[in-house]
């Protein structure tokens, strides 16, 4: 019967959209490393810490009052909650007791309920008693006053600031990395210890004439020798004695160094993936962005036009100095192979990535890159340089939507220089948006006051703009003259002035970059005062 | 008069550029001074000539300071371009120099030697992606139409002497109802060489020597020109 309730609440907390929803935001606020819950709850319980161990500071010499009490209480209530929170968090109780239901459904046997408790007791057992799991406890324990005489645990409330800051961590990566060598120095020192010590005893015990009464002052002596902290308060008397404590003390040294050297050949191994963490870490927070294949002369344009244009976007490239560059000018870099999915997966293709540029100087990479990006994410939007014109065909099956020949366009401008340099003149300036004029799109939306209006009526000359052409879907324009097929829209070039603009039209206008938003907030506003 | 132009460098940008240039109407010569790349060039039916660049009796030879209108270097090496402008522009105060460049700041250099039009390649390339992230429709446009697929181009159209379009006022043009065309900008010699984008700001009387920008199909660009031409005011 209890097995039965027991499945049928696993089933019904299975479908819950609510407990589901909950436990969400839980993991959001306590373990999820991405959220910004949790960096909010961390600083928070820091300062909480901070605030319960001053308190404890003051209380050595100083009367607390009531106040004092209530601080108290309400910290260890936090704690307790915390504790109990990351207790029901480290394993899904439910799915546990579904999974064995299912099994014995499956194998026709009867349901016991005594293997899935014996599992779910082992998960929370183990999260129990994990380091960190301990830590919570000890800080929580000795509030309870039957167990007053552990105060002195009150000390691990500080420890419990190591759960949230990853210092910590980084350091203990950074040790376990170099396990081997560690171990090794450690044997050696305890080795180097003994030895000294009972040589230091030998030469230095009462009876010799030296001050050393027993072995456990030997081994206090050699640690504060051999570390070359010396406090001096124990001194080698004999000749014996101070021969050992020489050797000790250039061995000392040398372990010294040894360790010192050890630590920090580990850091600068890690140095390379801490940083390209924190890349990855600031790339979470970005909502489409943009990256960019490749930081050649190309990529550096395009980036210094997006960083202009305050757009997000993270730089991918495998030459060191490219590297280097962007990071000097402050931009988000990876080091990495774009051929591999990996790098790609890294630079969050598959997350809020609109766009992917593959501009490197190589077709072979870019048709590579294009092709494996569109594989891991359908719906980017992937533009790719084609250095060869043969390739541009295998670009677009590849999966490009647009393709760049830099050849091409720069041979193009230096063909019409000889025609026609003024139409080369203007050419380039709009498309290097030199003079502040701009070619812009301003969309017709639902209600504004473009809807339903015709060319003619519209003057764009009061707004300093001439207007080029319009981009439609509509099927309501295709008996215009000058229809231009675009992709899968058609571009009506110079419409006559009978033509009915309908909402989802776009206007392509030529002007200043004023007369051009003038106009758009005239539409906005003229949506919102209908 | 035919134009006489001179290409320096056979490589890719040099065909692109090649391939778009009116090879009826100019006298295009392809020069280099490695005689593989000539080979190809001559492969593709351009007349060549092989010389050695730095020898200013050779450049003279082609005709630099005599007959050439323009000249562009479309070398590799920067410093080869700089070079080259350098001594085109010792020997002829007026032929028209256009440079590629390949590194952002030699730009500058080019320049300060003499050249007329500067093409930095990886800038126009980064900036056009730029636009097509920023401004896709606007883009695709320019790309289908101007440059290539579609008929729709680009024209200047330089106002004759007599010309009945002289004393007319640029607002007065009505070329997109007339014409089927937009204008895009005019230069008024009056105020110099410089191009104003039609943006209603000025309005610019017409005379002999100005040049309008037009945008259109093909068939109207040409009637257009044909227009002017024909049309002069009778003396």
């Amino acid at each position: 019967m209890i097995a039965r309730i027991s499945v049928v609440s696993a089933y019904y907390l299975k479908n819950s959209r609510r407990y589901q929803c909950c436990k969400r935001f839980v993991y959001d606020l306590l373990e999820n490393p991405n959220s910004r819950l949790k960096s909010w709850f961390d600083l928070f319980m820091i300062c909480l810490v901070i605030v319960s161990v001053s308190m404890l500071v003051y209380q050595v010499e100083n009367q607390t009052g009531v106040w004092g009490d209530y601080l108290e209480h309400a910290v260890v209530s936090v704690f307790i909650a915390e504790y109990l929170m990351r207790l029901w968090l480290c394993s899904d109780t439910h799915l546990i007791l579904i999974r064995h239901y299912e099994k014995s459904e499956y194998l026709n046997i009867s349901f016991q309920l005594s293997a899935p408790l014996k599992e779910i007791a082992g998960k929370k057992f183990a999260y129990i008693f994990s380091p960190f799991a301990i830590i919570d406890l000890l800080a929580i324990l000795p509030s309870y006053r039957p167990l007053r005489i552990l105060r002195v645990f009150l000390i691990f409330r500080l420890f419990k600031l190591f759960r949230y800051s990853n210092s910590i961590k980084v350091f203990s990566d950074v040790l376990a990395s170099k396990r081997f060598e560690l171990i090794t120095l450690l044997v050696f020192l305890g080795f180097l210890i003994f030895i000294s010590s009972i040589a230091i005893y030998l030469f230095e015990n009462p009876i010799a004439g030296g001050n050393i009464t027993d072995l456990y002052d030997a081994v206090y002596w050699s640690i504060v020798t051999i570390s070359t902290v010396g406090y001096g308060d124990i001194t080698p008397q004999t000749f014996g004695g101070r021969l050992v404590t020489l050797v000790l003390i250039l061995t000392g040294l040398g372990v010294l160094a040894f360790f010192t050297s050890i630590i920090v050949a580990a850091f600068n191994d890690k140095m390379h993936s801490l940083r390209e963490n924190r890349t990855y870490a600031e790339l979470d927070r970005y909502h489409r962005f943009i990256i960019i294949c490749g930081y050649g002369r190309v990529g550096q344009e395009i980036a210094a036009q997006l960083l202009q244009d305050k757009q997000k976007f993270v730089v991918i490239d495998q030459d060191d100095a490219h590297i280097e560059t962007a990071k000097r000018q402050g931009i988000l870099a990876i080091q990495g192979n774009v051929t591999q999915n990996e790098t790609l997966l890294n630079a969050g293709i598959n997350r809020e990535a609109s766009t992917v540029l593959c501009v490197t100087g190589n077709d072979v990479t870019n048709v590579y890159v294009t092709l494996s990006s569109r594989h891991l994410n359908a719906d980017v939007t992937i533009i790719s340089r084609a250095n060869r014109h043969d390739n541009v065909k295998k670009l677009h099956q590849a999966g490009a939507d647009h393709v760049i020949e830099p050849f091409a366009i720069a041979g193009l401008l230096a063909a019409e220089y000889i025609g026609q340099p003024v139409a080369f003149e203007a050419l380039t300036g709009i498309l290097q948006e030199q003079k502040d004029i701009l070619l812009e799109t301003i969309s017709v939306t639902e209600k504004c006051m473009l809807q339903n209006q015709e060319i003619g009526a519209i003057d764009f000359l009061a707004y300093k703009l001439t207007l080029v052409g319009v981009i439609s879907t509509h099927a309501l324009h295709q008996h215009h003259k000058n229809r231009f097929q675009i992709k899968k829209q058609h571009f009506y070039f110079n419409p006559d002035s009978h033509f009915h603009l309908q909402s989802g039209d776009m206007l392509i206008v030529l002007g200043r970059e004023y007369s051009i938003s003038h106009l758009r907030d005239q539409v906005e506003q003229s949506k919102l005062m209908h | 008069m035919r134009k006489n132009i001179l290409v320096f460098g056979f490589n890719r940008i040099s065909v692109e550029a090649l391939q778009r240039m009116d090879g009826d109407a100019l006298d295009i010569t392809v020069v280099d001074h490695d005689k593989e790349r000539l080979q190809l060039a001559a492969e593709h039916g351009f007349h060549t000539v092989c010389i050695d660049y730095r020898n200013d009796d050779d450049l003279k030879s082609l005709g630099i300071g005599s007959q050439v209108d323009t000249l562009f270097c479309f070398f590799q090496e920067d410093s080869e371009n700089v070079f080259l402008t350098l001594s085109a522009r010792a020997l002829d105060p007026d032929v028209k120099i256009i440079a590629i460049v390949e590194e952002g700041e030699s730009g500058e250099k080019l320049v300060a030697a003499g050249a007329n039009k500067i093409i930095d390649t990886y800038q126009i390339c980064g900036r056009k992606i730029f636009e097509l992230v920023k401004k896709p429709e606007i883009t695709q446009i320019i790309d289908q139409t101007v440059f290539g697929r579609h008929d729709l181009h680009i024209a200047e159209v330089c106002i004759p002497e007599h010309s009945k379009l002289e004393d007319t006022y640029s607002s007065h043009l009505g070329l997109n109802q007339r014409f089927n065309l937009v204008l895009i900008g005019i230069v008024d010699k009056e105020l110099g060489d410089d191009l104003f984008f039609t943006t209603g700001e000025r309005d610019h009387l017409l005379n002999a020597g100005d040049i309008l920008v037009i945008l259109g199909t093909s068939r109207e660009i040409r009637a257009f020109k044909n227009d002017v031409a024909k049309n002069l005011v009778e003396n």
